[in-house]
């Protein structure tokens, strides 16, 4: 009888332990979570920017000069990442309305996709 | 990528846990709908493909995990999470947690008893519904199936 007890003080311990763990996990991942960061950097669309939005780059081919920096600017609601394919710049995986920015100095066709959706890809023509 | 290459699909990256996600996923809510029945009807048939469906669905979670932070490793370089990747990498621990634990409470009574196993899994098993319900479309809204074509 008492280890009846024991067991289901046990199992009502166990219960409350499970809920209050899925219960906090939920909090913690929706606290964290603001889809629209403050801290993302404000950058205005210009001829060097490029709007990530519905899984592709609005842009898939776009001509630069040396020096002169490129903006990606995500406006997706899923990340996305901006990877050089041949490893020479690399973002990290930005949310709604982050940006990334990456200055090419050498001449060449640059081709980057994202690490995340490999058939979203794009090109910077640099000359 | 070629599709008959099976080097380069199974090093596909994160390919595999998209892959792989669909066995805990299936085992587990065909596990809680036998449950369910057993519970309700007193059929042991029911309870017993209940346990072999639970039992396969937490030995599958192993791998899925194993390949979601592979994932996050390989395709993010293991980058501090925020927003909907945090959200889904969360709910999919708390997800695996719960299959592995409704397993273990039914392993438990199956062992120690031989009765039937307490009436709390009941809600831990909707609850675990429920996070894998909403891990699954995070995981789709990542990875792009749930946008329009």
């Amino acid at each position: 009888m008492h280890q009846q007890k024991i067991q289901k003080l046990k199992t009502k311990t166990l219960g409350i332990a499970i809920f209050a763990l899925a219960f906090f996990s939920v909090q913690l991942a929706g606290s964290s979570l603001p889809l629209h960061s403050a801290a993302a950097a404000e950058v205005q669309p210009s001829a060097t920017a490029i709007t990530i939005d519905d899984f592709s780059y609005a842009l898939m081919q776009l001509e630069t000069a040396p020096g002169t920096p490129v903006t990606w600017i995500q406006k997706d609601d899923a990340p996305h990442t901006v990877v050089s394919v041949e490893h020479k710049f690399r973002s990290r995986a930005l949310d709604a309305d982050e940006s990334f920015s990456f200055a090419f100095q050498d001449p060449g066709t640059k081709e980057y996709s994202c690490s995340v959706h490999p058939r979203m890809t794009g090109k910077i023509v640099v000359k | 990528m070629n599709p008959y290459n099976i080097r380069e699909a199974l090093l596909a990256k994160h390919a595999q846990h998209v892959v792989l996600i669909h066995f805990p996923i299936a085992l587990f809510l065909a596990g809680v709908a036998f449950d369910f029945v057993a519970h309700f009807t007193k059929r042991s048939a029911f309870a017993a493909a209940a346990y072999y469906n639970f039992v396969v669905a937490a030995i599958s979670t192993l791998p899925v995990v194993a390949t979601g932070l592979l994932a996050w490793q390989l395709q993010l370089e293991g980058q501090k999470l925020k927003g909907i990747l945090l959200q889904h990498l969360l709910l999919g621990i708390t997800s695996s947690a719960l299959i592995c634990l409704t397993w273990y409470t039914h392993f438990r009574s199956r062992r120690d008893f031989e009765q039937a196993p307490p009436f709390f899994r009941l809600p831990v098993e909707l609850l675990a519904v429920v996070a894998i319900a909403m891990t699954a479309h995070l995981g789709g809204y990542i990875t792009g199936v749930n946008i329009p074509s």
